[in-house]
């Protein structure tokens, strides 16, 4: 039961992320990667990771996503007369050649790494009780991966500041519409980042 | 859920090629992001298996779900810049097209 329900919700993954890199518009191509990592939060609670299922909800189906919506409709990209200018569809050939040559390097490199994976299972009473109890990353958080941890923190203060910065007015320039817009994502991802604190620190 | 090793890791293999593709054929930059996301999502994958292929009975091998959150941090801290940009960008040219950058080649 649980194993078609792995491969239907691995095949949905793998047709949504089609849907993300195919979609003419971004706002097709951010709702399919919305439904590639909801499949994925699934996969991780079938695989026994029920707390990264709902840090992955919470963070990236949430967080993370809006600030991708948030952007789309801000900018109006979904205007696809607007997008036909540009020359988007007419692929040249050394980036076709460039992407074929990584796909096939990449494939080479999962079959070589293939040969090392040990075969079978996780053992089934361990998935039944969950890999990631709160109980021991809490103390592996605070202990061994202490140093991480406050970079991680430190990180995310750097990125505040840094998205603040982007978005701030330009000395001189009168008050645009998109500057006021921009102000307002920097805002938003500050809002969205205490929440992953708040997820790191559970 | 009893799927072997292998069949987690060619998922997480075929997301990681799609993400590459999709970051190096769009020009889209919300969609080359979004490539980005979803190549971190493949490597969250990749150890969530290395965390069951190496736990044994009672005792849980916990590198995987705390590399993992840290991915997931590095994820957003990454959008948010990243989107950041794209606004930065789109402010400069009108557009959000990363070919119309070409400031910086030689």
């Amino acid at each position: 039961m649980a194993e078609t329900l792995f491969y239907a919700l691995a095949l949905a993954a793998v047709g949504f992320s089609v849907g993300v890199i195919s979609a003419r518009s971004p706002m097709i191509s951010v709702l399919s990667l919305l439904g590639a990592f909801v499949c994925l939060a699934l996969v991780y609670l079938l695989a026994g990771f029920q707390f990264l299922a709902a840090a992955q909800v919470l963070v990236y189906a949430g967080a993370i996503m809006v600030l991708f919506l948030f952007v789309v409709m801000l900018l109006n990209l979904t205007d696809l007369a607007k997008v036909a200018e540009h020359p988007t569809r007419a692929l040249g050939l050394p980036r076709v050649a460039l992407a074929g040559a990584s796909a096939g390097v990449l494939g080479v490199l999962a079959l070589l790494a293939s040969a090392n994976v040990p075969s079978g299972s996780a053992d089934p009473a361990m998935v039944a009780q969950g890999f990631d109890g709160l109980e021991p990353i809490a103390v592996a958080l605070f202990s061994r991966y202490l140093l991480p941890f406050e970079a991680a923190s430190l990180l995310l203060l750097a990125t505040m500041v840094g998205v603040i910065v982007l978005a701030k007015r330009q000395r001189g320039a009168a008050a645009s519409g998109p500057a006021k817009e921009a102000a307002a994502v920097a805002a938003a991802s500050a809002a969205a980042e205490p929440q992953l604190e708040g997820a790191g620190a559970r | 859920m009893n799927v072997p090793h292998q069949h987690l890791l060619i998922l997480a293999g075929a997301l990681f090629g799609l993400g590459c593709l999709g970051f190096l054929l769009r020009r889209n930059a919300i969609i080359v992001l979004a490539s980005v996301e979803l190549m971190l999502n493949a490597a969250n994958l990749a150890f969530i298996t290395g965390s069951r292929i190496h736990s044994t009975a009672g005792r849980p091998s916990l590198e995987g779900p705390i590399f993992t959150l840290f991915v997931i941090l590095i994820a957003a801290a990454e959008a948010a810049i990243g989107l950041a940009l794209v606004i930065a960008l789109y402010r400069l040219k009108q557009t959000a097209e990363l070919d119309t950058s070409s400031e910086l080649r030689g």
